[in-house]
């Protein structure tokens, strides 16, 4: 288990610049890795279509899941932006979390975004709640 | 040859941290049966008390989502790949 988020700036710049392109709506996709560090930036459709919600099409996550398996890559993390409020799970954030794996906030209610990461840990993956541990972000040159 | 499966982050404590295991073809209700007596504790992660798939988990065979085939009854065959991928959602 990683206790550490890293990503490049150009791959963080992508990832904020595709939660802007997202606007009003929430944005949302997923990060390849390789030895602990982000190497791709997955930008996927939010099936919610929502300001306040964001949900995968498990078709495109499949896809992802595909293009990771291709690469030798891990799942880095999931991410997704906050338009309004701050980088910090929501309720909502937590009892849907089912991943094991960072889940990386975007919040554009400041400029330049703020990038927050966090581990939620669950007694069972099903559980409505869980523990937010958050893990520091480290954005290389 | 055999039939792969994609275990997802989340249940990977049960599979000794692997990222895919091997099993035998047949249905996808058979397959679950097989990591659960590899891997007790695996079926209760998948299907609910009733038997039935777990609304927050979706099962691939290959690129078709079971859920729009035979379900539970679909079958997995030699060289298939069964992915289990749990809904990822939020606020």
């Amino acid at each position: 288990m990683s206790d550490e988020f890293r990503i490049s700036s150009d791959l963080a710049e992508e990832m904020v610049q595709h939660c802007k392109e997202g606007r009003p709506n929430e944005a949302c996709g997923m990060l390849g890795a390789k030895a602990g560090e982000t190497v791709k930036v997955f930008r996927m459709a939010n099936a919610a279509r929502s300001p306040v919600r964001y949900s995968l099409e498990p078709s495109e996550q499949l896809s992802v899941y595909n293009a990771l398996d291709e690469q030798g890559w891990d799942l880095g993390g999931v991410f997704h932006s906050h338009t309004h409020t701050e980088a910090y799970p929501s309720p909502t954030d937590v009892r849907l979390a089912s991943e094991d794996v960072p889940y990386v906030i975007v919040s554009l209610a400041t400029e330049p975004a703020e990038i927050r990461a966090f581990r939620i840990i669950k007694s069972e993956w099903g559980a409505e709640d869980g523990e937010i541990l958050e893990i520091p972000v480290t954005i290389l040159g | 040859m055999s039939v792969a499966v994609r275990i997802p982050t989340v249940f990977r404590k049960y599979t000794q941290g692997e990222s895919q295991v091997r099993v035998d073809p047949g249905t996808i209700g058979e397959l679950i049966g097989q990591l659960e007596h590899r891997y007790p504790g695996f079926r209760g992660q998948v299907l609910t008390d009733d038997g039935s798939l777990h609304r927050f988990i979706n099962v691939y065979v290959n690129d078709e989502d079971i859920r729009y085939i035979q379900k539970l009854d679909t079958e997995a065959s030699e060289g298939d790949t069964v992915s289990l991928l749990p809904s990822v959602a939020g606020g």
